[in-house]
């Protein structure tokens, strides 16, 4: 008999899940108890995304926080970077972010973070999962309960004036740069106008920048999804076009020709940027392109690679005392000095400011780039299939370097491969990168001849 | 906490009831309100509101996530009287309701109540229906399309005195000096609100609402009355004092010269105003309220059909009669409702028909009671060893053959001037005794059952 559905995942990254049948407030409810329980009561910021379900499923982890003990800080909805940054700064136990990212929007999700703000370190999330399934919750009683405190403009102030500092801002002022933003009627939508336009003195163009309104697009920012910006900055004659994920932490780039950068380069050019700004290694993920290292070489820094996903870079980061770091395919920049979280604004600041320094355009910027060849893609994935098909590829390329720390990669002389299970859905993810386009077909074709 | 608070919590027909924390949590108020959000079938929004305690905040978080989960539009009125939140149910066509509150428990209980559309109390049926929802714990929760989105609404309460001032003339209540114990409960938002409106005179105590403890228990008895309420009367020169529990759907008296009045009084007291002015000829209480009623009854040709204990019987029972049948509802515990407010209980409605008794016979409130026959009720209860109740309502009924019976709820059994009542409580583990005569209070018949009830 096939297996029912199940839209939920409960894991060391939290709750995941497609709200309504799976991810229902008692399970919000309790998660959150589990959590408040685990941070010991204090306080504990709670922002959200836009998806219809945030408001929803605010008030279950309301009231589990409550029911623990803890005093909850209500930030509505703002960028999951700046939810961070704010439980960070503001001496919080914790913090819960309600969103599900670049996922569709019926999914939603809880991330959480510790009084740093930071997403816990696995042993800890181990712990917390742990106490989620044993019940073992803090019951206050009446006279422990607290209320639901109201923040709205303290968290934004501070994570644009984090930002700010590490970037040329009179210069970018001085510009007046025509810019053009696709916020996904997400959580951008309340914040990235604003801070475009008063903090960067930008001329705007918006398109999706109403958070009451379902996600006009495709959540996840990218070649295939920026269409509508892609017009919009063609036809308003705009410098560049910024894209963001429904949570903000995302960054997608459209050049002044209406071109989507891929998502490699853009992080390649914000660490160049870095680099020149902060001593530090660089950390990316497995995925992200070698672009990275001639870059990092180039400003005399090593380059250190991790797992797939974005806690997984940031320990990393932690670990190394990196200056930047990232993931290429998702549109992710993490720079610690702003905060150890993936930063859309922290992208767009850095960005704005090569712009100002070199009088150059983002098409000229990215053109200088390292050029490298790239190919991303997905396979079915079957349990217990995994392990023949990495053999059969340790064997087609012998010769390859092999990193076995998520899923497999081969480097090679011409490029690179990386097949590995997905963390959120059941696929294979497949990547390639060659120096040339027919160096790439030839090792993608390859791959997928070992996958038939 | 004591083993007692341990075993508080109570999920009944009467709904959720417990010490938070240790016996009601977030997950029971998180389920039984998505049962809610679930078994409402008509069209609309779902009101909600909360008494002054401090879980209430968090009962209200898990209150709204369920019923916007449900796909329904909830609407917060926040800290509000009950009977406000069934005004607004009425008055803005929502579908029902929620009112988050333990009205007299002392504040480390909450609870919830459930009402339907036009702000009723849920009959017997319903209230089982929505039990086995919750016991199923198959909800019908939206798709992420249809999720619902909370609104707030201030201002109910103007709009419930608004509809108060329909009944009652609030100008002319400024001839009374009234004494107000709030117990720290919605009352006092009421009254304060009274004040400035209509420059009424009510002096309120226990009147802050925010962060603080329960000056004491907010129950409607004689004996609360007598705490703080009574000794203050004399020296405040007040004409009439009134307690209310904490979400106002009670009240409680105490009279010119400051004597606590009997909770067993305002039903009568009521009865007696709205009876002449009435075409509804019934009045509907349980098996353990005074007999004074009756008697009050007669005086005006009125009836009395008594019903078992609990809010649902009384609606159950409502609804075999025409409302303009019924004259008015009530128990002896100072909860009553009148056809004019849609049979609602209600302690800032109830106070208001009695201030506006004694003017319109410019008599005194402890006047009026000298007028009424006397009757001495007594109360105990004992606690439950539940397998041993059948035998014990089985001995009683033997014993006292020589009345005459009635089981609907426990046993009742009357002799002409003298009756008693044992029942088994629907929100607490124990067995009630109360025990009435005309006259002096039935002592050795009280003594004699107790005994009996306690060696069941």
């Amino acid at each position: 008999m096939a297996r029912r559905e199940h839209l939920l995942k409960i894991g060391v990254s939290g709750v995941r899940g497609v709200v309504g049948e799976f991810l229902t407030p008692a399970l919000a409810c309790a998660f959150a108890q589990a959590f408040g329980s685990y941070v010991r009561g204090g306080r504990v910021v709670v922002g959200r995304d836009t998806r219809s379900s945030g408001e929803m499923l605010q008030h279950a982890v309301n009231c589990g926080l409550l029911a623990a003990g803890c005093e909850v800080v209500d930030v509505g909805v703002l960028p999951t970077p700046t939810i961070q940054i704010y439980t960070g700064g503001t001496g919080a136990r914790g913090g819960i972010a309600l969103t599900a990212s670049h996922n569709p929007p019926e999914y939603n999700a809880l991330k959480l973070f510790n009084a740093e703000g930071l997403f816990f370190n696995r042993y800890e999330r181990g712990e917390l999962i742990d106490l989620y399934h044993q019940s073992d919750f803090q019951q206050a009683a009446s006279e422990e309960i607290r209320g639901v405190i109201c923040e709205r403009e303290v968290p934004r102030k501070l994570h644009i004036q984090r930002v700010l500092q590490h970037v040329d801002v009179e210069a970018i002022r001085k510009r007046r740069f025509r810019v053009a933003l696709d916020a996904v009627n997400g959580a951008g939508a309340v914040m990235t106008p604003g801070y475009l336009e008063e903090s960067l003195a930008c001329k705007l163009e918006a398109i999706a920048v109403d958070p009451n309104l379902p996600f006009p697009r495709e959540a996840e920012p990218g070649p295939a999804t920026l269409g509508e910006l892609s017009e919009l900055v063609v036809k308003t004659g705009s410098e560049i076009g910024f894209a963001q994920d429904p949570d903000g932490d995302r960054l997608a780039v459209v050049d002044e020709t209406g071109r989507v950068l891929d998502n490699d380069d853009v992080l390649a050019l914000a660490i160049d940027a870095a680099l020149a700004r902060v001593p530090g290694d660089v950390v990316v993920n497995l995925t992200t392109s070698s672009s990275v290292d001639e870059i990092a070489r180039h400003h005399g820094r090593r380059v250190w690679r991790t797992p797939v996903g974005e806690a997984n870079v940031v320990e990393t980061m932690q670990a190394v005392n990196a200056a930047i770091g990232g993931e290429g395919a998702n549109g992710g920049i993490v720079f610690p000095a702003v905060h150890l979280c993936r930063d859309s604004y922290t992208g767009m600041a850095f960005l704005l400011d090569r712009m100002a320094a070199t009088g150059e355009s983002i098409s000229a910027l990215s053109a200088r780039l390292p050029r490298y060849y790239r190919r991303l893609g997905k396979a079915p994935f079957e349990h217990g299939r995994l392990g023949t098909l990495m053999q059969a590829l340790e064997r087609e390329f012998p010769q390859a370097e092999k990193d076995r720390s998520d899923g497999l990669k081969l480097t090679l002389a011409e490029g690179w491969l990386h097949v590995r299970a997905s963390n959120t859905e059941r696929l294979l993810r497949l990547a390639a990168e060659a120096r040339s386009p027919e160096l790439l077909d030839t090792l993608y074709a390859r791959l997928t001849k070992l996958l038939e | 906490m004591s083993s007692r608070a341990k075993k508080s919590l109570r999920i009944s027909h009467v709904g959720l009831r417990g010490v938070v924390g240790s016996g009601l949590t977030a997950a029971h108020v998180v389920d039984f309100s998505s049962a809610f959000g679930t078994f409402l079938e008509a069209p609309g929004p779902v009101v909600v509101g909360r008494d002054t305690r401090a879980s209430g905040a968090m009962l209200r978080e898990g209150v709204v996530s369920a019923l916007l989960a449900c796909g329904r539009e909830a609407v917060d009125l926040g800290i509000v009287p009950t009977p406000v939140i069934q005004h607004a149910i009425r008055r803005l066509g929502a579908a029902g309701g929620i009112s988050i509150g333990a009205s007299h428990n002392g504040e480390e209980w909450n609870a919830l109540k459930f009402f339907g559309a036009e702000g009723t109390y849920l009959s017997t049926a319903e209230a089982g229906e929505l039990l086995d929802i919750y016991h199923l714990r198959q909800f019908g929760f939206a798709e992420w399309t249809g999720i619902g989105k909370l609104r707030l609404e201030t201002g109910a309460i103007d709009l419930y005195l608004d509809a108060l001032a329909e009944v009652y003339d609030f100008s002319a209540m400024r001839d009374f000096r009234v004494l107000a114990d709030c117990c720290n409960g919605t009352s006092a938002l009421i009254l304060h609100r009274v004040n400035e409106r209509f420059q009424t005179d009510f002096i309120l105590i226990n009147e802050r609402t925010e962060g603080v403890r329960f000056a004491h228990e907010p129950s409607t008895t004689q004996a609360t009355v007598a705490l703080q309420l009574s000794p203050l009367m004399k020296p405040l020169q007040a004409d009439a004092g009134f307690l209310f529990d904490a979400d106002s759907d009670r009240v409680a008296m105490a009279d010119e010269n400051g004597a606590p009045v009997s909770e067993e009084l305002v039903l009568p007291l009521i009865a007696d105003y709205l009876l002449p002015r009435s075409r509804g000829r019934i009045v509907i209480t349980n098996l353990s309220t005074t007999s004074l009623v009756e008697e009050i009854a007669k005086r005006h040709g009125g009836e009395v059909v008594r019903v078992p204990v609990g809010r649902h019987s009384a609606i159950d029972s409502l609804s075999f009669y025409r409302p303009e049948q019924v004259a008015l509802a009530g128990e002896g515990t100072g909860a009553v409702m009148m056809p004019q407010f849609r049979f609602v209980y209600d302690g800032i409605a109830s106070m208001l028909a009695v201030l506006s008794m004694m003017r319109e016979r410019c008599q005194s409130l402890s006047a009026i009671l000298a007028s009424y026959p006397k009757f001495s009720i007594l109360k105990a209860q004992v606690p439950l060893v539940a397998q041993r109740v059948p035998a014990l309502l089985a001995r009683l009924r033997e014993r006292y053959a020589d009345g005459s019976v009635n089981a609907i709820d426990g046993l009742r059994v009357d002799w002409p001037d003298r009756w008693f009542h044992v029942r088994v409580s629907q929100t607490e583990p124990v067995i009630r005794v109360i025990c009435e005569a005309r006259g002096e209070p039935p002592r050795d018949l009280f003594e004699e059952l107790l005994e009996q009830v306690r060696i069941a």
